[in-house]
């Protein structure tokens, strides 16, 4: 799995958006952040709860000049079928088919054939800043993901538990 | 059209569940007194001692095996319910991931998880219909799944019971030790016969229900001529030294 400080690989993907078909680049995102998030499958009960949820918090994530995407395994005529199942989202779904975007990420799970639920947010120059996986049976939290990205914003070193408008701590050697 | 009657069908697969205890009582105290017999008839020279140790057999054989298949349903009942409420109540505080499982089920059965996925989504709409589904073809658990313990117990009794009267009767009657053994194990044959052509031929809708009466005679009577050699063997250790 790839950590912070390492260059994201790049991606040119088939993609549903806007219940539209049509490829989404790495280089293409024009955004100052980008948050990356792996999930198993669609039509599924729990990547649903995700998905939505980053779907609700979208315009936070654009207040702070964060792009979403999300990726799967599915092709994208499924993921537009999903998209219109779950009421559309605001925001574009990979169609990773064979997992290779996942394997370059390190998220791939052989056993299942489909990604982890593996979250990455990179920066402007494209580089990984932070990354988490989950169990493929816990839901993320995209308060915490949107969090960590007012943190990384903040440009600040940032307590345990930091939140915006908490004052940011100075750097300590401890 | 005729309609399918669900509930008579239900009852016939819950009787067709006792097949086990009746094939097996039957085989069993119809092998097992037939073996008695054999075996002292080759060790033992008077046949009231046999008619004795055959009916002391039969007794504690129906009992026995009446008592065994009580204990067994009860203790499988009590762990596979035991088990099902544990799951069930695991399943209630994760409803998520019964549902992914579910689907995952299904799809493994050929349905497309775009298809698995609305069929539980409406089995999601009530929620007993997504658990028993899910206990189903998940953890293979059903309410058929249970048997009754007394009725198990009660019909290999009685199966144990008239199998051994089977081989008991006629060597009772004939008053020839030989003869009587001869006669036993000719009625033996054929009911063994009798009850493989029935129970795995003519029921399970074989192509040749001989061919299943004669595979179920060949493994009973084998047991028996197998005791019969065993109770030649022991013979010489019964007898009384001389001096």
């Amino acid at each position: 799995m790839l950590k912070p400080g390492d260059a994201a690989p790049a991606f040119d993907l088939p993609c549903a958006f806007d219940d539209k078909l049509s490829h989404l680049s790495l280089s293409g995102i024009r955004s100052e952040m980008v948050v990356l998030f792996f999930y198993p499958r669609d039509f599924s009960f729990i990547c649903p709860t995700e998905v939505i949820g980053f779907h609700k918090a979208r315009a936070a994530f654009n207040a702070e000049h964060t792009s979403i995407v999300g990726v799967s395994v599915d092709d994208a005529e499924s993921h537009r079928r999903w998209a219109r199942e779950l009421g559309s989202l605001g925001f574009p779904l990979l169609a990773d088919a064979g997992g290779n975007l996942a394997r370059k990420y390190g998220v791939f799970d052989d056993a299942e054939g489909t990604a982890l639920r593996a979250t990455f947010i990179l920066d402007a120059r494209r580089v990984v800043l932070y990354a988490v996986a989950s169990p493929v049976n816990v839901g993320r939290s995209v308060s915490e993901t949107l969090r960590v990205v007012r943190a990384l914003r903040s440009g600040k070193l940032c307590p345990a538990d930091w939140v915006p408008g908490a004052d940011a701590s100075p750097a300590d050697p401890d | 059209m005729a309609a399918l009657d669900p509930q008579a069908k239900r009852r016939t697969f819950e009787r067709l569940a006792n097949v086990r205890e009746i094939v097996f009582g039957i085989q069993d105290g119809v092998l097992t007194t037939a073996g008695v017999l054999a075996g002292l008839s080759g060790a033992v020279a008077q046949r009231s001692q046999v008619i004795l140790a055959a009916l002391a057999s039969t007794a504690a054989g129906a009992l026995s095996m009446g008592a065994g298949a009580y204990l067994g349903t009860r203790a499988e009942t009590r762990i596979l319910r035991s088990e099902m409420r544990r799951v069930r109540e695991e399943s209630q505080g994760q409803p998520y991931v019964v549902q992914e499982s579910l689907l995952a089920a299904l799809a493994k059965e050929g349905l497309s998880r775009e298809a698995g996925y609305r069929i539980v989504q409406l089995l999601s709409a009530a929620p007993q219909a997504l658990y028993n589904t899910a206990e189903e073809k998940i953890y293979g658990l059903a309410g058929a799944t249970f048997g009754n313990p007394l009725s198990d117990g009660l019909l290999m009794g009685v199966a144990f019971l008239l199998g051994a009267l089977v081989p008991l009767l006629p060597f009772m009657l004939v008053a020839s030790l030989r003869l009587g053994l001869i006669a036993g194990l000719a009625t033996t044959a054929i009911v063994l016969f009798a009850v493989g052509y029935a129970f795995e031929g003519r029921l399970s809708d074989q192509r040749y229900p001989a061919v299943a009466g004669l595979r179920f005679l060949a493994i009973a009577m084998g047991a028996a001529a197998i005791g019969y050699v065993i109770g030649l063997l022991i013979a010489p250790l019964g007898a009384v030294p001389a001096g």
